[in-house]
């Protein structure tokens, strides 16, 4: 019996369409234009030199960007990365200064992290509170905290450790800078537990449909509360790596990142509703930003406009993309 | 010990003498209800077993305490002999239990083959999934049962019907004794409902348990070996099919006969034409619809799934774009893609989807009854509460809404009262036209009955009444003309005189 096959057949897109129904290879194309476009008008742009500059300064909010992404796609938020990067820094660079012991103060720096992580995803998937409001709330008490334990001085990095500099200014065979490594290994490692381990299929599904992951067998909590501990701990390696970059723990530090992060995963066609998106079109989104603002610097844009222009461009690109989904629905 | 329908024979045979599942004095209470009092329940291997009751009845909640979707309060479930205590959906599936639920519970975004597998994914050495046995075992299994879909396809692009279609063969990947379904056919085509039945009876040739939960009477007499039926949360009775007919049934799950199912008071229908469509045509669907509606006459439109009726119901409400033709209610052109001008005018659709698109489930019921007419209980701009709740309760009498007051969420009412809610909540705007489409979708037998009385009633009050229906009985019962839709056009319009099943069938067929 042939019941049910005439239906997809007749209306199959073209190849071209289904290649561009691939959020990745569209922003693919997007970075490529940018890269072009950038490569023509100004000087310097498509050299090694800048490409892996951009490359090192994009690393921050891609590691971070992984953590945000894979919340967005369990069907939450967590906007409080941005604060936390300010905030793991004084336990790795206090712990630093006293034992002269980068392996202690990472250590220290990452249970911190862990400790907040649990907080946030104890809050949102036990006790049943919007993620977005505890977020919100944890960002402003760790900012708030930081800037009553620093008075809102900079604590320098005293201890200077060679390997600890190096996070900052080292790079791999003198090209790739070490903190794009550390991000490219992460961004690997996660991308290919969320679309082959049994764990990552979990939280597109409780992202996509939290009643029929909980029908499936899932444990929808736990799924979520691991999803906020891995987002505190990725935002923990980039507030390490941004430490190292200024060398100091800063009350400032990371203001505003969690929006550029968020800015860059939307970018990427994560969806906030859950379920949808890939770490891929996340660090694409992140890349075209990133490119886009060196560009435009290179321009001799002012910062100001850069603003503008994201801004633009994240709304264009979510508005198209929901209209190529209303049409793929039909409605 | 258990039968893998992808891979029968592996596994010990199942023991027949042992009850696959048995349950008994189980209770549960919600706030303010007892949804099952000491109900017992057993499961044979290799028997269907029918499981019916009005809604309300407790057969879902049942179906959810076997499922682990809610814990029960009292009682005990024993999986062949030995006790069990199933307290999530995990329990109950490691239990082999498997439940195809009525809502489609299947991630939209993922592919066919990964839903099929989603309860558990089978992996390689290093724990990482194995999509080339994801994809050839979902293959296999289609093969299996004769079910043609891509499993590379995108679940949420698939029809509902194969949606519904996917959801059971899911049931059927992994290891199961008892598979439970809860009212598979409310999608699904002639077509596959017989597919549906040939599959059920060889899961019940491997010895698998399996539950059949319906409203639809010839459906449980062709399929079932035993029939448990509920009322008001007790079990009522527990017989071999043999010994029911359709009377004993039904008298089982109401409680008391019902002589005749749609008892017709109305005179006959007045000659006034109170909407006349010409030459409709929509982008998706409609080509060239053309009829009248007399006020006080009941227009029944019958169709096949995907012929069309629910986007003619909502293109001459003024809800979805048309492309070419005309709508005409009482006389006035209406504008096409324009409700609002629609409710002026006097037209109005009582929606097949109740839950999406008619009930705001968080609000009261007095809310819900006057959204469309708040403006004849404004005064100076603010609503008169005073007259607003008078009006409602009006409405409640009249109809005999059961619900404890005007400020219950309407969510918490049975379907065949959010109906009559939602029935108020037109004729309170005075209408002249309203369009019902599957009025009785999800809606118990005891209660079609008494909607049946409404549109009666309604059409007796000099209503015009389009009723989109795809139930035969329904459509012979009410109706005093007979439309019939295939593939978009209107193929034939009878007499409710002239009009036998067969033609009607026919001209479905096209």
């Amino acid at each position: 019996m042939s019941l049910a096959s005439t239906a997809s057949a007749k209306d199959q897109p073209s190849m071209l369409a289904r290649l561009f129904a691939r959020q990745e290879l569209a922003l693919l194309v997007c970075l490529v234009l940018v890269l072009a476009f950038f490569s023509a008008t100004v000087e310097n742009f498509f050299s090694v030199r800048n490409m892996t500059n951009v490359l090192g300064q994009a690393s921050l909010a891609l590691t971070a960007g992984i953590g945000c992404a894979i919340v967005f796609i369990s069907g939450e938020v967590d906007i409080s990365i941005g604060s936390l990067l300010a905030t793991i820094a004084l336990p790795l660079i206090i712990i630093m200064n006293d034992t002269n012991s980068l392996l202690l103060g990472v250590s220290g720096a990452l249970l911190f992290g862990l400790i907040i992580g649990v907080v946030n995803g104890y809050l949102v998937a036990y006790a049943g509170i919007n993620s977005l409001i505890v977020t919100l709330g944890t960002m402003f008490i760790m900012r708030g905290g930081v800037y009553l334990y620093t008075g809102q001085r900079a604590i320098p990095d005293d201890a200077s450790l060679d390997s600890f500099i190096a996070l900052s200014d080292g790079r791999l065979f003198n090209i790739i800078p070490y903190s794009a490594v550390i991000a490219i290994v992460l961004l690997a490692a996660f991308g290919y537990m969320m679309q082959h381990r049994p764990f990552g299929r979990q939280i597109y599904a409780v992202g996509g449909n939290q009643e029929v992951a909980r029908l499936a067998g899932y444990d929808v909590r736990r799924v979520k509360f691991i999803c906020f501990i891995i987002s505190a701990l990725l935002a923990t390696v980039a507030g390490i790596i941004l430490a190292a970059r200024v060398g100091s723990a800063q009350h400032t530090a990371g203001l505003n990142f969690e929006f550029q992060v968020v800015a860059a995963t939307v970018l990427g066609g994560v969806s906030l509703a859950g379920g949808i998106g890939s770490l891929t079109g996340m660090a694409l989104g992140v890349l075209i930003l990133q490119f886009l603002s060196n560009g435009l610097r290179g321009l001799g844009l002012p910062t100001e406009w850069q603003l503008v222009i994201t801004g633009m461009i994240i709304i264009a690109a979510v508005a198209f993309d929901e209209a190529k989904r209303r049409r793929a629905n039909g409605g | 010990m258990s039968v893998d329908f992808l891979h029968p024979g592996e596994g010990a045979p199942i023991d027949t003498n042992v009850s696959a599942l048995e349950m008994r004095g189980i209770g549960k209470r919600f706030p303010g209800v007892v949804a099952l009092d000491n109900v017992d329940f057993t499961l044979e291997p290799g028997k269907i077993h029918a499981l019916m009751g009005e809604n309300g009845a407790g057969k879902s909640t049942l179906i959810k305490i076997m499922a682990g979707v809610y814990g029960k309060d009292a009682g005990t479930v024993r999986m062949r002999g030995r006790e069990v205590d199933i307290k999530s959906p995990r329990d109950s599936l490691k239990e082999g239990i498997k439940v195809v639920f009525q809502e489609i519970a299947l991630i939209s975004e993922f592919t066919v083959a990964e839903n099929i597998f989603l309860e558990g994914y089978p992996t390689g050495r290093t724990g990482s999934i194995d999509w080339k046995k994801i994809r050839a075992e979902s293959a296999a299994l289609f093969n299996r049962i004769g079910f043609n879909v891509d499993p590379a396809a995108r679940t949420g692009s698939l029809p509902v019907s194969q949606q519904q279609m996917v959801e059971i063969a899911r049931a059927l990947a992994h290891e199961a004794r008892v598979v439970v379904m809860d009212e598979p056919t409310s999608s699904l085509t002639p077509n596959e409902i017989s597919l549906l039945f040939t599959v059920i009876r060889r899961l019940a040739s491997l010895g698998i348990a399996v539950v059949y939960v319906s409203h639809k009477l010839d459906e449980v007499f062709e399929i079932a070996d035993t029939v448990t039926v509920l009322r008001d949360g007790r079990h009522i009775s527990t017989k071999p099919i043999g010994e029911h007919t359709n009377d004993t049934l039904i008298q089982d799950m109401i409680g008391r006969r019902i002589d005749n199912l749609f008892p017709r008071q109305r005179g006959a229908a007045g000659s006034k034409v109170a909407l006349s469509v010409e030459k409709l045509s929509t982008a998706k669907k409609l080509i060239d619809v053309s009829f009248e509606a007399r006020a006080g006459e009941v227009l029944g439109f019958f169709g096949l799934m995907g012929a069309g009726r629910t986007e003619l119901a909502k293109a001459i409400v003024g809800y979805d774009p048309i492309i070419s033709g005309t709508i005409t209610v009482d006389g006035q052109r209406l504008a096409p893609h324009d409700t609002r001008t629609g409710v002026k005018l006097g037209i109005g659709l009582l929606t097949e989807d109740r839950k999406s698109e008619g009930l705001m489930g968080e609000l009261p019921v007095y809310q819900n009854a006057s959204l469309a007419s708040l403006g004849a209980f404004a005064r100076l701009g603010f609503v008169d509460k005073a007259k607003e709740h008078q009006a409602v309760q009006d409405y409640v009498d009249r109809f005999r809404i059961k619900t404890p007051s005007l400020f219950q969420q309407i969510k918490n009412l049975s379907g065949g009262n959010q109906q009559k809610v939602l029935i108020s909540r037109w004729l309170m705007r005075g209408l002249k036209v309203i369009v019902v489409d599957e009025p009785t979708r999800g809606i118990d037998v005891g209660a079609k009955s008494e909607i049946f009385a409404l549109i009666d009633r309604l059409a007796g009050e000099g209503l015009a009444v389009v009723m989109m229906t795809s139930e035969m009985p329904e459509l012979l019962g009410l109706a005093d003309r007979i439309a019939v839709m295939c593939e978009g056009r209107l193929t034939a319009v009878m007499s409710r005189e002239e009009a036998t099943q067969e033609k009607i069938l026919n001209a479905a067929i096209g």
